[in-house]
């Protein structure tokens, strides 16, 4: 059973509930097959934007604005579907590091956002295939800012979403830069 | 039917969540518009890692911000007895506003859509038609036509700014259209405010203090304005052609100015 | 004398026009302002409603029609200056008081439950009987000397018959259960019996009168 840390355990701003966000991430987990590893999520309450990302990959530190568990229908409470969402991604690249043929892929920080969003996008699609994952057209038009509004761009958007686990990071950078070339 | 219709009542469908101004103004982390909050303010380009997603839950404001002024259009027609409230002509000019949020609306949702957003989404707040309430023809016309409207003229321009840096150019090629449109609303509301107050300065000073109320608030602590980090920058060109003086635009910049620097102190 | 292979006729042999009409002009410019009137009054309601209607493609349909019929009233509104009528405002004006009532009992229906009375009353009563009164008028007037009405009303049902079969598809599409079929039908009885009462959109022999008149012989 993987050990779930919630930071902090209460909230002032938000109506969130740590037991909650705990039990959701550790649904995740379990569908990833991640073991009995301790996962700690740092929850910034005080930002409503949706930023995320790993903050260390061992152990496992997760650090998200409220904003990006948040439901959009109903500001300051929880979004279970985009919480459950948002931690997947980010477990599934830690998952995506820790295998061989993503030992090439550059640092998060140095990550450009055309490459972190076809990364982001062939996360995704995975997860929908897991059932964790639902906004294939938000995901899409991500795709089409950073790579073109172009059938190119359409087809490696539908091969990224489409590849369960078959894809290494020399796959992705190629697609990636592959339809910025042909904007150019 | 009532005469002037209550913005709770605004009757939608299912999917739609509606948020009360009261709990968007009471949110400690800021005010939410269109994606963004108070925190760390930017004009919203595609360059920003955000961009995209910042743009596509602007543009279910849009959507929703079009439903309301539909609505208050309509409501325009029916509350106000011809001749003797408002001319003939005036009416006639907001059913042809109808009609074209009518069709912003089916734009906006089709952009929604495209930008991979459903329909209810994100929460719905009816500020927007709060300020077709107004019992007065005049003042309301200058809160719909001259200040909600013209808001619509800093949005479609900020998006189509925004589809043209993208390379997007379904994004680019609507919000032009729509920007068109809404030059020749805030024109019509130019022009019958000069009309209704030509012998009436009271009324016209009113009206126009109505206006900086209505701007204000539609400035969305710095939301909107002409500095960089102002998500939704003000669009002096188009306003010129629509009636705005330069005089008052300074005043709107600057009151944007003003309701950033109060939300940080 | 310019110079053409021979005279011909002022009318074409295809053009079966003929001066006579049923109207004269002080009867046109009286029926020009009561359509005047009842697109006003159409426009109004239909505006007025959009806020009430939760249907967004009937809500987005509302506004649409809503300015076609505003753009009646204004065509309308600009031939009576044409028709010696120089006070637009003083012939727009309802036939009757029970078109009045009709007016106020159609646009009555406010709550978002009800949007199968606002759709009927605009769409199975009024719109038709308008494109009752408007092709009779069309019918019937001089094709020569009132061309101008006629073009006119050629627009303006064009986009009746399109709003009409809109408005039609949109209730057909609402209607689901046979409460609602009894909810449609005794909204559009009761407004048609008060329309009945006003005689049609401009008064008694709006579409004039079908049955012949006998007298009996002593």
């Amino acid at each position: 059973m993987t050990e779930i840390q919630i930071e902090p355990n209460s909230f002032e701003m938000v109506f969130f509930d740590a037991e909650k966000i705990a039990n959701l991430a550790s649904e995740v987990a379990q569908i990833l097959e991640l073991g009995d590893e301790q996962i700690k999520l740092r929850i910034d309450e005080t930002s409503s934007m949706g930023r995320s990302k790993v903050e260390s990959y061992e152990p496992i530190i997760l650090a998200v604005d409220g904003g990006a568990f948040e439901n959009t229908q109903r500001p300051r409470y929880l979004g279970e579907t985009r919480t459950s969402e948002t931690i997947a991604r980010l477990l599934m690249r830690i998952i995506d590091r820790r295998s061989p043929g993503f030992a090439n892929a550059p640092e998060d920080d140095l990550l450009d956002l055309p490459l972190r969003v076809a990364w982001d996008t062939y996360t995704a699609g995975r997860l929908n295939h897991l059932g964790l994952s639902t906004q294939k057209k938000r995901r899409q038009y991500q795709f089409r800012n950073r790579h073109g509004f172009s059938d190119a761009a359409d087809e490696a958007f539908t091969f990224l979403w489409g590849s369960p686990n078959k894809l290494v990071w020399a796959d992705i950078e190629r697609i990636s830069v592959g339809c910025r070339i042909a904007l150019v | 039917m009532r005469k002037i219709f209550p913005a709770e009542e605004l009757a939608r469908d299912s999917r739609f969540v509606r948020q009360s101004n009261e709990d968007r103004m009471n949110d400690p982390r800021g005010a939410r518009v269109g994606g963004s909050t108070g925190e760390k303010l930017s004009k919203l380009t595609p360059n920003l890692p955000n961009g995209p997603d910042r743009a596509r839950a602007l543009m279910h404001g849009i959507f929703v911000g079009e439903i309301q002024a539909l609505e208050g259009a309509g409501r325009t027609c029916y509350d106000f007895e011809t001749t003797t409230d408002v001319p003939f002509a005036m009416k006639l000019d907001m059913a042809r506003q109808c009609w074209d949020e009518a069709r912003h609306c089916e734009i906006s949702v089709a952009l929604a859509e495209h930008m991979g957003t459903e329909i209810g989404e994100f929460a719905e707040n009816t500020l927007l038609y709060q300020a077709a309430c107004n019992p007065d023809p005049v003042l309301r016309l200058t809160g719909v036509n001259r200040a909600l409207e013209g808001l619509a003229i800093d949005v479609f321009n900020t998006m189509k700014e925004f589809g043209s840096i993208a390379g997007d150019p379904v994004l680019e090629f609507c919000e032009d259209w729509m920007l068109a449109d809404e030059v020749t609303h805030v024109k019509m509301g130019s022009d019958w405010l000069r009309e209704l107050t030509l012998n009436d300065k009271e009324r016209l000073t009113k009206a126009l203090e109505f206006q900086k109320v209505v701007d204000r608030l539609f400035s969305f602590n710095g939301f909107r304005g002409e500095d960089d980090e102002n998500p939704i920058q003000l669009t002096r060109r188009f306003r010129e052609l629509a009636g705005f003086s330069d005089e008052e635009i300074d005043d709107i910049a600057q009151m944007s100015r003003e309701a950033a620097a109060e939300t940080v102190h | 004398m310019a110079e053409v292979k021979r005279p011909r006729e002022p009318f074409a042999p295809w053009d079966r026009r003929v001066l006579p009409g049923l109207f004269d002009v002080e009867e046109t410019a009286r029926r020009v302002g009561n359509y005047k009137w009842v697109e006003t009054k159409l426009f109004e309601t239909l505006g007025g409603w959009i806020a009430t209607v939760p249907e967004l493609d009937v809500k987005l349909r509302l506004g649409t029609h809503c300015y076609h019929h505003a753009w009646h009233a204004e065509l309308f509104d600009k031939r009576l200056p044409e028709l010696r009528e120089m006070n637009p405002e003083r012939l727009a004006i309802p036939p009757n008081e029970n078109l009045v009532d009709f007016m106020e009992a159609m646009s009555e229906p406010e709550a978002p439950g009800l949007t199968i009375e606002k759709l009927v009353g605009a769409y199975r009563v009024l719109l038709p009987h308008k494109i009752a009164a408007y092709t009779y008028h069309r019918n019937g007037t001089s094709e020569v000397t009132d061309m101008p009405t006629i073009r006119m009303l050629d627009f303006v049902l064009q986009d009746e018959m399109n709003d009409w079969r809109e408005g039609e598809m949109l209730l057909k599409s609402i209607i689901e259960t046979d409460e609602e079929i009894e909810r449609a039908t005794a909204h559009q009885a009761r407004l048609e019996k008060l329309m009945l009462a006003a005689g049609g959109i401009a008064g008694k022999g709006s579409i004039g009168n079908a049955y012949i008149d006998i007298t009996e012989e002593k």
